[in-house]
């Protein structure tokens, strides 16, 4: 999940929460200003009835003596309404206790806020009651909490969207230095160093500490670059002087046989140190990105050539070559391409037994071109398995080669982003599983 | 013929003179591009062998001045860095052909021997050896106008040894030769031999081979 939509989706969840809060606490809010607000103007309504209280006015109020009679008075919609009755039992007097209540005045039912209040009046005790209709305030509260909410989901909406813009805007930059930076760190040759614009400066300085990351690689991985020519010219030249000494010597009558053969030998080591030499220098080559990719490059043409180069091996074990191999174009560098498959093929055969079988196949899956190279050889234990492509690492003692082999197979294939894998059994033989990917970016 | 070897590393560029005198080059080393272009504005000279790495400066700027001269001199570079840019930017320039240290003095003559060929035309398209003809541009050997079919690889042994005649050949530059320059250690083992051997059969039916040596532990030789 990307950075910007993470924002989004945090900022969509805190919104959605203090909405959901206020549609809870909105009613409980309300109920609390109106009633203290009723309250209030009942508790008005009793004082300015105290006011005028005197005998003649409770008189007014209630006229007989026994204690059925009750006063009332209803404003015209029955918002309101005003009762004086004597009091039935004994109860605590002067103090005000407010009471939500269903009451059926002039044959119609209302929800009230009803004050009661005891009080005692020349000798009598009485009960007074003031009311003040609920119905508008419900209303009210219902129309206020669905206004409240609308205005609270518009604003939620346009903060959302004014933040997510926001938001996008700012991690603009961001995004431009992921694409067209970071994504191509392997390919230092090739890296855009043109400063991204913001004006945040955090990313100002990740672009900046980036730029100056990369030119550091670059320039390094120039000097490796010239450190190995310089390897390879220094360590070569004198090779070269040394292998043409030695040819020059072979032509020399004077030299006796075992002279000869000390020559001979001589070259021969020569030719092991220029082939180690030149190994380690391909794997390092390839390692550093030395290399194009982006030939046309046959591997059925390819397999078909390398087999005919080992024509004289083959036949020499009499080994049966089963050769199943699918066309395919795959885009890579020809050169090492034909090196990893070359060196692939030779150890099927080196480490294959007399009259063994190589039997080379293709597949097709939709991500991947498959091809297997399988032998009938001596195999390997699997602690021998998880080594073979270090460097210097030989399988069979008893076989010659410096263990470079795989190593470079190794290399070429990282370099062109394909998976081998290795299947193995001891006197069974051995597959090689090369994945080739469709398409190489 | 004369051959300009421009080398700066002067051990190296005696044993390349010392093998080409032998051979019937008249050679002169310099150590310098200065050097080199004044060698080649004063005298005539057939081949040259350009080192690219040179103290005053890169061998491809001799090679550029050479090209620009209108001069025919064949051009083969010999160089220790084998990276493939190098290669390309040579050939571009105008080399004739490219040679990675380390490399074997039988293939600098073969290969000397083909560039001089085709630039100048005047070295022989055939080789007489004992009787047997070889076309070196058509792969054809023939003996006494009969055609032997050789394969490629017994063709290209029997050029080499006749071209390098009177020298041991080791089996390691025949391998180098016919296979290329395979990166594989070890590569020299006894195949060589079976193609040695199937090629002295098919010419055994013709004449007499005494002259095509087997050289104890060491190689081939066709002796003239």
């Amino acid at each position: 999940m990307k950075i910007k939509h993470q924002l989004a989706v945090f900022n969509l969840l805190t919104r959605l929460l203090i909405i959901v809060i206020l549609w809870f606490s909105l009613p409980m809010l309300i109920q609390k200003v109106v009633y203290t607000h009723i309250d209030k103007s009942i508790l008005e309504k009793k004082q300015k009835f105290f006011a005028h209280l005197d005998n003649v006015e409770i008189s007014d109020f209630i006229t007989r003596k026994d204690s059925t009679e009750t006063y009332a008075s209803f404003s015209t919609l029955h918002s309101e309404f005003l009762q004086l009755y004597r009091a039935q039992k004994p109860a605590p007097k002067y103090k005000d206790v407010f009471v939500n209540e269903r009451r059926i005045i002039e044959e119609e039912e209302n929800d009230y806020r009803v004050l009661y209040y005891n009080f005692t009046y020349a000798g009598n005790d009485y009960v007074l009651e003031i009311g003040n209709s609920l119905g508008e305030i419900n209303d009210l509260t219902f129309t206020i909490r669905f206004f409240t909410t609308t205005l609270l989901f518009i604003i939620v909406l346009i903060t959302f969207l004014a933040d997510t813009f926001f938001i996008e805007y700012l991690l603009k930059p961001f995004y431009k230095i992921i694409n067209r930076k970071i994504r191509h760190v392997n390919e230092p040759n090739g890296f855009d160093y043109t400063a991204i614009k913001t004006h945040s400066a955090d990313f100002h300085e990740l672009d900046s500490v980036l730029n100056q990351m990369m030119f550091r690689i670059n320039d390094l991985f120039q000097k490796e670059k010239q450190f190995i020519g310089n390897v390879s010219h220094e360590l070569l030249t004198p090779i070269s002087l040394l292998k043409n000494r030695f040819e020059n010597l072979l032509q020399n009558e004077s030299i006796n046989d075992e002279g000869i053969d000390k020559i001979v030998s001589s070259l021969r080591t020569l030719d092991l140190l220029k082939k180690v030499i030149n190994n380690l220098l391909l794997v390092s080559k390839i390692d550093n990105n030395q290399f194009v990719n982006n030939e046309q490059i046959s591997i059925s043409g390819i397999v078909s050539e390398i087999l005919e180069d080992f024509e004289d091996r083959i036949e020499e074990k009499q080994i049966s070559i089963i050769n199943e191999v699918g066309d395919f174009t795959f885009t890579g560098n020809q050169t090492l391409i034909r090196i990893m498959l070359h060196n692939l093929i030779l150890n099927a055969i080196k480490y294959n037994v007399e009259k063994g079988t190589i039997t080379l196949s293709t597949n097709l899956s939709p991500e991947r071109f498959i091809l297997s190279i399988s032998d009938t050889g001596i195999g390997m234990t699997e602690t021998q398995q998880s080594k073979i492509f270090e460097r210097f690492t030989r399988i069979n003692i008893e076989q010659d080669g410096q263990g470079l082999g795989l190593a470079i197979v190794d290399s070429i294939a990282k370099f062109h982003h394909i998976d081998i894998k290795v299947i193995s059994k001891i006197d069974a033989g051995t597959t090689f599983t090369v994945l080739f990917p469709l398409d190489i970016k | 013929m004369n051959v300009l070897i421009v080398e700066d590393y002067r051990e190296l560029a005696a044993e390349l003179a010392d093998y080409l005198s032998k051979n019937g080059y008249l050679c002169k080393a310099v150590t310098t591009c200065d050097d080199a272009l004044e060698e080649i504005a004063v005298n005539d000279y057939d081949a040259m062998l350009l080192d690219l790495g040179l103290p005053d400066g890169s061998g491809f700027d001799v090679l550029k001045a050479v090209r620009k001269s209108k001069s025919k001199i064949a051009v083969i570079v010999i160089t220790a860095r084998g990276e493939l840019d190098d290669k390309i930017n040579g050939l571009e320039l105008g080399a004739d052909d490219y040679l990675t240290k380390p490399f074997a003095l039988t293939e600098l003559g073969a290969r000397l021997f083909a560039v001089i060929r085709r630039i100048h035309g005047f070295t022989a398209n055939e080789l007489n050896i004992h009787g047997f003809k070889i076309q070196l541009q058509d792969y054809k050997v023939s003996f006494e106008d009969t055609p032997i079919a050789l394969t490629k690889k017994e063709f290209d042994i029997f050029q080499y040894l006749s071209l390098n005649k009177n020298r041991v050949i080791t089996r390691l530059q025949l391998t180098e030769h016919v296979w290329g320059d395979v990166l594989e250690i070890n590569s020299d083992s006894n195949f060589i031999d079976v193609h040695v051997r199937n090629l002295r059969k098919k010419l055994a039916a013709f004449s007499k081979l005494d002259w095509f040596e087997t050289v104890r532990n060491v190689g081939y030789r066709i002796n003239i």
